[in-house]
């Protein structure tokens, strides 16, 4: 019950701190925000790519001569890709300097399980500076080498290149060789047996060298001495007898079944690759893909590999990447009211490719962002190429958008942790300021609440506290105390008012009295006259009316220079209540005391006069005939004087207010006596005075009303309280002992 | 010889009162309103006795500054303060200044005339006598009770009592041992407003009085709820 009383509301700081989370608003805009950025931020790069990829096929608008090259069905050619090599070669027969593309070896003379037979060989063609590069690596069970003697140059083991040179015409040419080492070349009549020219053809360079199992052959020509449609052809012939040296086979490139004499050399296709090399740009790859899917041209490369986990130099970083990838979900969640991943499935690079191809070659340009591992978006755009109404290919813009999304993390965790910090500095500073204010205010209020005491007098006529703060806080810190001050000098007015009253009535009473005393002697006929003795009575009513408001505002003035001694109370009561009874005849008194010394240090008569008010009290209320009981009960450290009186009970509530000043309960039968509600004031007063209390009370069977007060007892060890004090040492062998020793 | 009585109150109503009350008993009476026509009349001749109120117009201790010039010009003068100021300390100082009686307003005029014929008398035996030996004297125990001159002597030592001190001693110890009501009390102070705070208080300053000269005074004992009694050790 108590508590709900005292909670009224949330304190200060708990409102400003509930205020304070407003700012939770600030990372959730943040985000929503960055969201939004990211998303601009990737249309701006989807459209971009989208845009490049259109300019680039508009360079290849109209260019079908840049694609028919190939034949349209590629089923019917073997093809040789010639890859781009590199490093530079050395033609010396040796496969090492040709770095990985030789993991890709393409097998001729193979038999049903894949075995290259005899006279067999693997080739791969690389392709550098204009250069058309092979490297050969041949199975040959017996090595038959040229014999310089025979013109003919199919009588040793050689190689044939077969091709469409530039001006459409075939060409022959014939790598022969007489030992491991150089080849030499001639080009040849159509029917392989003797070169058309007696000088070797120098253009095309190669070198030949043994292995266990047969030669590795290299060689080079320049891909000038090709056709722009590129048909190569290659063939191994092998002569196995020295003495006949006959071909015993001829293992070729050449599509078996004959419909053409050529294989196609699939380069990329040089003047694309020229077309766009200079268009790539980091992070980015250019293809161009021809209506068949074939990739006809690439540059640049796109970064799709796992981050560097080397890369993050710091553990903060690290773990800070951690923490926010924990975190991102969540907030996302909070902020959008929905789950992060859900465009964000990890996709295959190829189904991706695929899709980007078969959209732009239907003619529509797209681009696409996709999620390649866990680290790892790209976009993908794609525009198709078109010539007459045709899809001649399409060219694909592809590009990491690591960075965008780098970009975007970083300033999420940048957004993340600066409104964490501020939040936490806000918070700090609002529970610093909500602490602070608070702890001015309840100071202020303790002043202010203690400047007045419980019975409502003044005790400061200012404040001290807040009274030079600038803020409202001061502002009401003084106008408290303007109040207080106000309040005070109207404190002031009515305390002095008694004394002011009794000085400025007591000359005009005088003058009354005076003339009354003339008038009586100059006419002593009115001498017995009761309007000279009403009027006199009257006189002298005013003047006690007046004596005792001053005596009762100087009362605590007063008190301050009594003496305390230590006295007797039982012997006081005893001696107090017997006088009692001869003062008031008629009245019963009943005294029912401890039965042994009491002590207490008071001030005798000021005690006197505080059971003469209770007990004039309990006469006026008593009922006729009924007994007045005194009592005196002593506890472990004080006192109680109980004066109990048979009558009318008090109202329920004005028990405490009685002690007030000016409040009277005699109603309207008022006795012919002088109350204002002083006496009780006064017992109050004193009982405080000598550090007890006073309370009034209903008697149990509702007869009557008890008066209790209770004063401390003096100790008599010196150790404790107020019979120690150095005042009581100088009246030890003065009034105190006399009175004590009565 | 007709007494002369001066008589200084700055309300003409009062001032008309007392000097007509007075004079109807047979003394001289000149009234002042004001400290400066006091002090005037004063060089002229001095009275036998002199009544003062202490605020004089503004001057709010005209009464005290009067009261010192005329002790000392004669300290034998019989000076009387009649004042609305009834604070303990007024009276206090009142009394150190040399007045005989400090009484406070309002007063009856029978009362007044009273003390007036009283004090001239006292003042008559003290010129007249020698101190403490009177023959009026009167001895109780170590107390010695002078009550026409106003001497008060315990155990040799004199005690200086004001008039209405005096008047409550000599009641106190009219029959020792024998309580006195505070109502008897009362009317020995010959004022017309007094409580039985104002006899405790009273009370209390001549204790003291005597305790300043004898330390184990212990005569004057409390009735609670009655009076006081003067015990005989």
């Amino acid at each position: 019950m108590k508590l709900f009383n005292r909670i009224r509301g949330p304190r200060l700081g708990t409102k400003l701190l509930l205020w304070g989370l407003v700012l939770l608003i600030v990372p959730w805009i943040s985000y929503r925000q960055l969201l939004g950025m990211e998303r601009l931020l990737v249309q701006g790069q989807s459209q971009a790519q989208l845009l490049t990829a259109e300019g680039i096929s508009t360079l290849f608008n109209g260019r079908e001569d840049l694609f028919n090259d190939l034949p349209v069905s590629i089923q019917d050619y073997e093809s040789l890709y010639a890859r781009p090599l590199q490093a530079p070669v050395r033609i010396d027969g040796k496969v090492s300097d040709w770095g990985e593309i030789t993991e890709r070896l393409l097998r001729f003379g193979t038999d049903a399980e894949g075995n290259i037979q005899d006279g067999g060989f693997e080739l791969v063609l690389g392709e550098r500076a204009g250069q058309l590069y092979a490297f050969m690596r041949i199975r040959d069970d017996h090595r038959v080498y040229r014999n310089p003697e025979y013109l003919r140059l199919d009588t040793s083991d050689h190689v044939r290149l077969s091709f469409i040179r530039e001006d459409g015409e075939d060409g022959r040419i014939v790598l022969v060789f007489q030992n491991p080492g150089v080849t030499t070349a001639y080009r040849m009549e159509p029917e392989w047996r003797f070169a058309r020219t007696g000088t070797p053809e120098n253009k095309v360079q190669g070198a030949v060298e043994e292995t266990d199992t047969g030669y590795t052959i290299e060689f080079r020509m320049p891909l000038d001495m090709l056709g722009s449609r590129r048909f190569f052809g290659l063939a191994f012939a092998d002569v196995d007898d020295f003495d006949t040296r006959t071909i015993r086979a001829i293992t070729q490139t050449l599509p078996k079944a004959g419909k053409a004499s050529f294989n196609l050399v699939v380069l990329r296709s040089p003047e694309v690759l020229k077309i766009i090399e200079g268009l790539g740009y980091s992070g980015a790859r250019i293809m161009v893909i021809d209506a068949q899917r074939r990739v006809r041209a690439e540059t640049g490369s796109v970064n799709i590999t796992a981050p560097d986990k080397s890369e993050s130099d710091a553990d903060w970083s690290v773990s800070m990447r951690r923490w926010f990838d924990f975190i991102r979900p969540i907030l996302h969640r909070v902020v959008m009211w929905q789950a992060l991943d859900e465009i964000r499935t990890v996709e295959d690079y190829g189904a991706t490719a695929d899709e980007v191809i078969v959209s732009s070659l239907a003619g529509d340009p797209i681009a696409l962002r996709r999620r390649l591992g866990d680290a790892q978006e790209i976009i993908m755009a794609a525009h198709p190429i078109v010539s007459r109404g045709t899809v001649l290919g399409t060219v694909v813009v592809e590009q990491n958008i690591d960075e965008i999304l780098a970009f975007q993390r970083v300033a999420l965790e940048q957004v993340i942790v600066l409104s964490v910090a501020s939040l936490l500095v806000v918070f700090v500073v609002l529970l610093t300021f909500a602490g602070r204010l608070a702890w001015r205010i309840r100071h202020l209020r303790k002043e202010a609440s203690a400047a007045i005491d419980q019975h409502g007098r003044l005790k400061t006529s200012a404040l001290r506290s807040e009274m030079n703060a600038g803020d409202e806080i001061g502002d009401l810190a003084r106008s408290v105390s303007g109040m207080l001050s106000k309040l005070h000098q109207h404190n002031q007015f009515l305390e002095n008012m008694p004394r002011t009253l009794r000085h400025e009535i007591n000359n005009p009473l005088n003058t009354l009295s005076t003339s009354l005393d003339n008038l009586a002697h100059e006419n002593p006929a009115i001498v017995d006259s009761k309007y000279l003795a009403s009027a006199k009575r009257g006189v002298l009513r005013i003047g006690a009316i007046v004596q005792n408001l001053a005596d009762a505002a100087n009362l605590e003035e007063s008190l301050e220079s009594e003496e305390l001694e230590t006295v007797d109370i039982e012997k006081l009561l005893k001696n107090y209540v017997a006088n009692c009874a001869v003062m008031h005849k008629g009245t019963e008194f009943v005294y029912r005391g401890a039965n042994r010394p009491v002590m207490a240090r008071v001030s005798d008569y000021r005690i006197e006069q505080l059971l003469d008010k209770i007990v004039d009290n309990a006469i006026d209320f008593h009922r006729a005939n009924s007994p007045i009981k005194v009592q005196l009960d002593v506890f472990r450290d004080h006192l109680r004087i109980t004066v109990a009186n048979r009558g009318p009970t008090l109202p329920p509530e004005s028990e405490q207010a009685l002690f007030d000043s000016m409040v009277s309960h005699r109603g309207a039968d008022a006795q012919n006596r002088l109350h204002f509600g002083l006496g009780l004031y006064v017992v109050r007063v004193i009982a405080e005075y000598h550090g007890g209390s006073v309370r009034a009370m209903n008697l149990a069977d509702g007869s009557g009303v008890a008066l209790m007060v209770q004063l401390p007892l003096a100790s008599i060890e010196p150790s404790t309280g107020r019979a120690d004090t150095p005042r009581s040492a100088l009246n030890a062998n003065g009034e105190g002992l006399i009175q004590a020793s009565r | 010889m007709v007494k002369r009585i001066a008589i200084v109150e700055d309300d003409p109503d009062q001032r008309a009162n007392y000097r007509d009350a007075i004079t109807k008993k047979g003394y001289s009476v000149k009234a002042y309103g004001s400290r400066q026509e006091a002090l005037e009349g004063f060089d002229t001749e001095l009275p036998d006795l002199v009544i003062l109120d202490i605020i004089l117009g503004d001057e709010v201790d005209a009464g005290f500054q009067l009261c010192r010039d005329l002790i000392a010009r004669d300290p034998t003068l019989p000076v009387i303060f009649l004042t609305e100021r009834i604070g303990e300390i007024d009276k206090i100082s009142g009394l150190r200044l040399g007045a005989w009686d400090y009484l406070p307003k309002p007063i009856s005029l029978d009362y007044l005339a009273e003390r007036i014929s009283s004090l001239l008398r006292i003042s008559e035996a003290r010129a007249a006598g020698d101190g403490t030996d009177s023959p009026s004297a009167k001895r109780i125990g170590d107390l010695t009770l002078d009550q026409d001159a106003l001497l008060v002597s315990w155990k040799g030592h004199r005690i200086d009592l004001s008039g209405t001190e005096f008047r409550m001693l000599a009641k106190l110890v009219r029959v020792p041992g024998h309580a006195v009501s505070y109502e008897t009390l009362m009317n020995a102070t010959m004022q017309s407003l007094v409580t039985n705070n104002t006899i405790n208080t009273h009370m209390r300053n001549i204790r003291k009085k005597f305790e300043k000269v004898d330390p184990d005074f212990a005569s004057i004992k409390s009735e609670y709820g009655f009076g006081y009694r003067w015990s005989v050790p």
